[in-house]
């Protein structure tokens, strides 16, 4: 399993191009890893035959995990995939960063709260800061120990205690998530609206692009940038999805500025935003979002990577699901979630004819605050917008 | 600490003319007085110019030599319970108010015996208890100094007077003419004496004042007479002090008087003094006040025995002195830390 | 309980300690027949006479030097100099002599002396008579550093600087001088080296000394009203000695610290105090030691700029409100 970022950990093979046995040539795709919302095409090293194959697709491995083996005619200590090389610091299994407080320039400890972190045993991400810039007074370190019961629910290191329970305090990430969600919700009236989607002209232009633009590229063209074309299109047949709520108006912007939600290896979400992405080709849109999510994961994004986002994708189809009822990215109107894009059997029409074809198949979710929109303005931008994922030719938008 | 040598009961030595001249105004005991004060001066900083020399003396010394004779006609006029200041070049004048030899050596050998138990060094010799009351390294700093210590005498009506001493180049400085101003009209009990040798440090007194005598002609301009003396005459300085100081006393106010001298050796123990000529060295060094003294209570009808009994016992009081000194310790590190406040200690906070 | 003016309360003291011990004597400019410039002095020529009260010529160094030869001498003299602007003129006097004599001479001689002055601005005096020069005299070893606020203030620490037996350098803040304020009735000493709580408060503790004391207060006033911040006001009242104590602890128990200074901007009293504080107290610090003072240039004369250059109330309330976290 390759090290896609620094702060990876772990990776979900989810599709195997070869079995075992196969004839594999170097460079030509072996499988994809999933570690987040962007898949990724691995590559043979060598050519030689498959020898073994050690993960299963949808397994989720450690950054490291040898994969597969493959035989190259040479000595018996077969080359290994390159993802198979020991990767560096990062312990296996440990969600939790292990940072010590006096180390992380940027959470700006004053004395007196690394004293009395220090002093009980705390790591700062166990503590919400409710300073400037979420910054941790001291009053908040001193409210965290009068609101903790016991020494051992303050331990930062998720050990099971031994009684049948693993206690995981909340990190600082982790706090203010809880936060937003609680009142994301309290907030706006959630409901939410689905729609199946036939992916299958994406898929013919992502085969066109195919290894080429992973080779050109460095990462491979998922169905994310394709959807986030086909919302900024919608978007501009429907701009009050692109607003917010601010008191008691809806405030539409003109430019698509399209937060991504990052998932940061289990340990939290980021929603870094693509701006302008109305204005952007698909091809441009996947560069962007590979960056962004790139840098989420490098913990390279910075304050400007945040501001003025006004629609939100959350892409969770890498793990499979069905369909998720997303939770609106506040003061936003509406998300998006995209999720699992699998083989289905479908209805068609041939030929005048009902049948049965297998078809790429995902669910589009999106959840619309109610108090800004109704149910039939929100349907009618999902079904333009499954409208354009299935009906345009995609491939021409693709080198 | 070694007594200070004394001298024996004057004999009423001989008879006429010497006679008569010894026991006049002066009187023979005080004569004796002023010889031995001189004395005690010069073999002193003769010493202390050797023990530099070992390494044993510190920093740097400025030395009277040649100068004896105004603190000691001074000192002679004064009374136990006056008040001196002085300058930097003050081993002379804390001398003749009675502070020990033993004291003074210690204090420039920076030893616990030192009269500030090495914490002043010697341009700062004191001795409250003498009346020695400083001796100041900033030009004309002492002078208001001193007027007030004759304000102080003259509010409690004790009859004191403070003697002020300074050179000829601290006649230019500011606090010079606040100093007289001041002691002028409010009529202080105050004598302020310049030991003009001539030479500031390195620059001639001439050069620097557009008048002959630095401080006996900036008198008129506080009211005060130009008194103008031989510094090299015990005799001649005594009689204007005494005059001075009696007047103050008196409640009749300030003087300055303007003792004309000259030093041997450099302005400091680092200067060769080679700014001046060497023919008026050698013509000041002819009238090398101590031998012309010598000689007159010679002439005087004092005996050779009394004087050269004098010569053995400041001598000897010096050895003991410098034994004892020298046998002193380094002032222990605390010290550093004592006596910026009145209860003894330094502590700024609590 | 009487209610004296902050002038008022000068006269009042060296009144009372002149009454006592007729060893303290009193000189200066102006001081004696015109009762001082400042009116401060009102009074003393006609109950004392003019062998205890004198008016000098102007010689600064003359009247210093002239209170230090006394000192020595077994009187207790008060010495004006009536801007401390013009402790510059007297400085070797102050700093050579009067500071280092005690030492030097390994407690031989005694300095039971007081300095008094009118110092700060605000007055529109102009650069060379409104400097606060608290701070010159706390940098030097051997000299005792005052700087009262209230009148009652200038009545007990007058006192206990007249009757403290080392020299005193006593610091007015001349816009200070039509303050009222209640001076206990009958013989009133205070203490040197006692700084006061003068706001008690939980959330930032204020250094303010002499005429930023009442500035401080009154922001404190506008701070708990408008932004629900508890300030804990302290008058450090004395740099030499200085309560450390004190103000150690009521910065560890806040865990904020703001100075306010009509010092400039380099080594002010507030600088040495920061330093002590972050040496002292810097694991009880929950946000950097903030100092509001003037800035850093010779004060200007026209009312606006001098009002603009001085901490006023509005500069402390926002300095705090954009710094407090």
């Amino acid at each position: 399993m390759p090290q896609l970022g620094e702060t990876v950990s772990e990776g979900t093979l989810t599709i195997w191009h070869k079995s075992v046995g196969d004839e594999v040539t170097a460079n030509e795709v072996l499988f994809e890893i999933g570690t987040d919302k962007v898949e990724m095409e691995v590559p043979a090293p060598t050519s030689g035959v498959l020898k073994e194959i050690r993960v299963d697709a949808g397994e989720t491995v450690g950054v490291g995990t040898i994969l597969a083996v493959i035989d190259d005619g040479s000595a018996p200590a077969a080359a290994e995939t390159p993802a198979a090389k020991v990767a560096p610091a990062a312990a296996p299994a440990q969600p939790q960063r292990q940072s010590a407080p006096s180390r992380d320039k940027s959470l700006k400890l004053s004395p007196v709260v690394r004293k009395l972190l220090a002093e009980n045993n705390l790591q700062p991400g166990q503590i919400t800061g409710t300073g400037r810039d979420g910054r941790i007074k001291r009053g908040d370190v001193l409210a965290f120990l009068k609101g903790t019961p016991a020494a051992p629910a303050a331990r930062p290191t998720p050990a099971s205690s031994g009684d049948g329970r693993t206690v995981v305090p909340f990190n600082r990430r982790r706090q203010m998530t809880a936060e937003h969600m609680v009142r994301s919700k309290a907030t706006s009236a959630h409901v939410l609206q689905a729609v199946e989607v036939d992916f299958s002209n994406v898929d013919a232009a992502r085969k066109r692009a195919g290894s080429k633009w992973k080779a050109k590229e460095g990462f491979s063209l998922s169905y994310l940038p394709f959807i986030a074309k086909a919302v900024c299109d919608a978007i501009a047949e429907f701009p009050k999805i692109n607003a917010h709520v601010e008191g008691e108006n809806l405030v539409a912007f003109d430019a698509v500025n399209l937060a991504i939600a990052v998932d940061l290896d289990f340990e939290g979400l980021v929603a870094p935003v693509v701006r302008d992405a109305g204005s952007m080709a698909v091809v441009d849109l996947a560069r962007a979002i590979n960056d962004i999510a790139a840098r989420a994961r490098r913990d390279a994004l910075g304050p400007d990577d945040f501001q003025g986002a006004t629609y939100t994708i959350s892409n969770n189809g890498t793990f499979g699901t069905l369909i998720t009822a997303p939770i609106i990215n506040q003061p936003q109107v509406a998300i998006l979630s995209t999720d699992a894009v699998i083989k289905k059997p479908v209805a068609v029409v041939v030929d005048g004819t009902d049948a049965v074809a297998v078809r790429p198949v995902g669910v589009l979710a999106q959840s619309f605050d109610h108090r800004a929109i109704d149910g039939a303005y929100s349907a009618a931008f999902l079904r333009r917008l499954k409208d354009i994922i299935e009906t345009r030719e995609w491939a021409a938008a693709v080198p | 600490m070694a007594k200070k040598a004394k001298s024996k009961a004057p004999a009423k030595s001989g008879k006429g003319r010497g006679a008569a001249r010894l026991n006049d105004d002066i009187g023979e005991e005080k004569r004796l007085e002023m010889f031995q004060m001189q004395l005690e001066v010069r073999l002193l900083e003769n010493r202390a110019n050797d023990l530099f020399l070992q390494n044993l003396v510190k920093g740097t010394i400025h030395l009277s030599v040649g100068m004896e004779a105004v603190a000691a006609g001074c000192g002679a006029a004064m009374r136990k319970n006056d008040y001196t200041f002085c300058t930097y070049r003050g081993h002379a004048h804390t001398m003749v108010r009675g502070a020990p030899m033993t004291g003074v050596l210690g204090e420039l050998m920076g030893r616990e015996c030192g009269l500030l138990n090495g914490k002043g060094g010697s341009m700062h010799l004191t001795s409250v208890e003498h009346g020695a009351m400083g001796s100041y390294a900033i030009i004309g700093a002492h002078l208001p100094i001193a007027v007030g210590a004759a304000w102080s005498a003259q509010y409690r009506g004790s009859g004191q007077v403070s003697v002020c001493f300074f050179g000829d180049g601290a006649t230019n400085i500011g606090a010079f003419h606040e100093a007289l101003n001041m002691a002028a009209i409010w009529k202080l009990p105050v004598v302020f004496v310049c030991e003009n040798n001539l030479y500031m440090e390195y620059t001639p007194i001439a050069d620097v004042i557009p008048v002959e005598h630095p401080a006996a002609d900036r008198a008129s301009a506080y009211g005060m007479d130009q008194i103008l003396v031989d510094g090299n005459d015990p005799d001649a300085v005594f009689r204007v002090a005494r005059d001075a100081i009696e007047m103050a006393r008196a409640g009749d106010g300030p003087s300055i008087i303007e003792a004309k001298t000259y030093r041997h050796l450099g302005h400091s123990r680092a200067d060769p003094g080679t700014y001046r000529p060497p023919e008026e060295i050698e013509e000041w060094k002819k009238r090398d006040p101590i031998p012309m003294y010598r000689k007159r209570l010679l002439d005087y009808g004092v005996t050779e025995k009394t004087v050269s009994g004098i010569e053995d016992a400041v001598m000897k009081a010096l050895d003991e002195a410098t034994e004892e000194a020298k046998a002193s310790p380094v002032p222990a590190l605390e010290l550093g830390h004592t006596e910026v406040w009145a209860d003894g200690g330094s502590a700024w906070r609590n | 309980m009487a209610e004296l003016t902050y002038r008022e309360a000068v006269a009042a003291a060296i009144a009372q300690e002149m009454r006592r011990d007729e060893n303290v004597v009193f000189l200066g400019e102006d001081v004696a027949d015109a009762g001082g410039v400042f009116k401060t002095t009102v009074g003393l020529l006609d109950e004392f006479g003019p062998l205890r009260v004198r008016d000098t010529p102007i010689s600064e160094q003359a009247i210093v030097g002239a209170a230090m030869g006394a000192a020595m001498t077994g009187l207790r003299p008060i010495a004006e100099i009536m801007f401390s602007d013009f402790f510059a003129v007297c400085w070797d006097i102050i700093t050579n002599q009067i500071a280092k004599s005690r030492y030097m001479t390994n407690g031989q001689v005694a300095l039971p002396l007081v300095i008094r002055t009118a110092n700060g601005g605000g007055v529109r005096f102009g650069a060379q008579h409104s400097q606060s020069l608290e701070n010159w005299a706390m940098m030097v070893p051997g000299l005792k550093v005052v700087a009262p606020s209230t009148p009652a203030d200038i009545k007990g620490l007058l006192a206990a600087a007249i009757r403290d037996p080392d020299p005193v350098i006593f610091f007015e803040q001349k816009s200070l001088y039509g303050n009222k304020g209640e001076v206990p009735e009958g013989e009133h000493v205070d203490e040197l080296g006692i700084a006061k709580i003068v706001r008690p408060g939980d959330d930032v503790t204020i250094l303010a000394l002499a005429a930023m004391v009442p500035r401080a207060l009154e922001a404190a006033e506008i701070l708990a009203a408008e932004d629900g911040i508890g300030a804990n006001v302290i008058d450090v009242r004395s740099l030499v000695p200085l309560d450390t104590k004190t103000i150690l602890a009521e910065v560890s128990r806040t865990g904020r610290v703001v100075t306010v200074e009509e010092n400039p901007r380099l080594c002010g009293w507030g600088a040495e105090l920061s330093s002590i504080i972050s040496e002292e107290c810097f694991y009880d610090l929950d946000m950097p030691i903030v100092r509001i003072t003037t800035p850093h240039v010779p004060l200007p004369a026209a009312d606006d700029l001098e009002d603009h250059a001085i901490p006023s109330v509005s500069r402390i309330v926002e300095t705090i409100r954009r710094e407090v976290d």
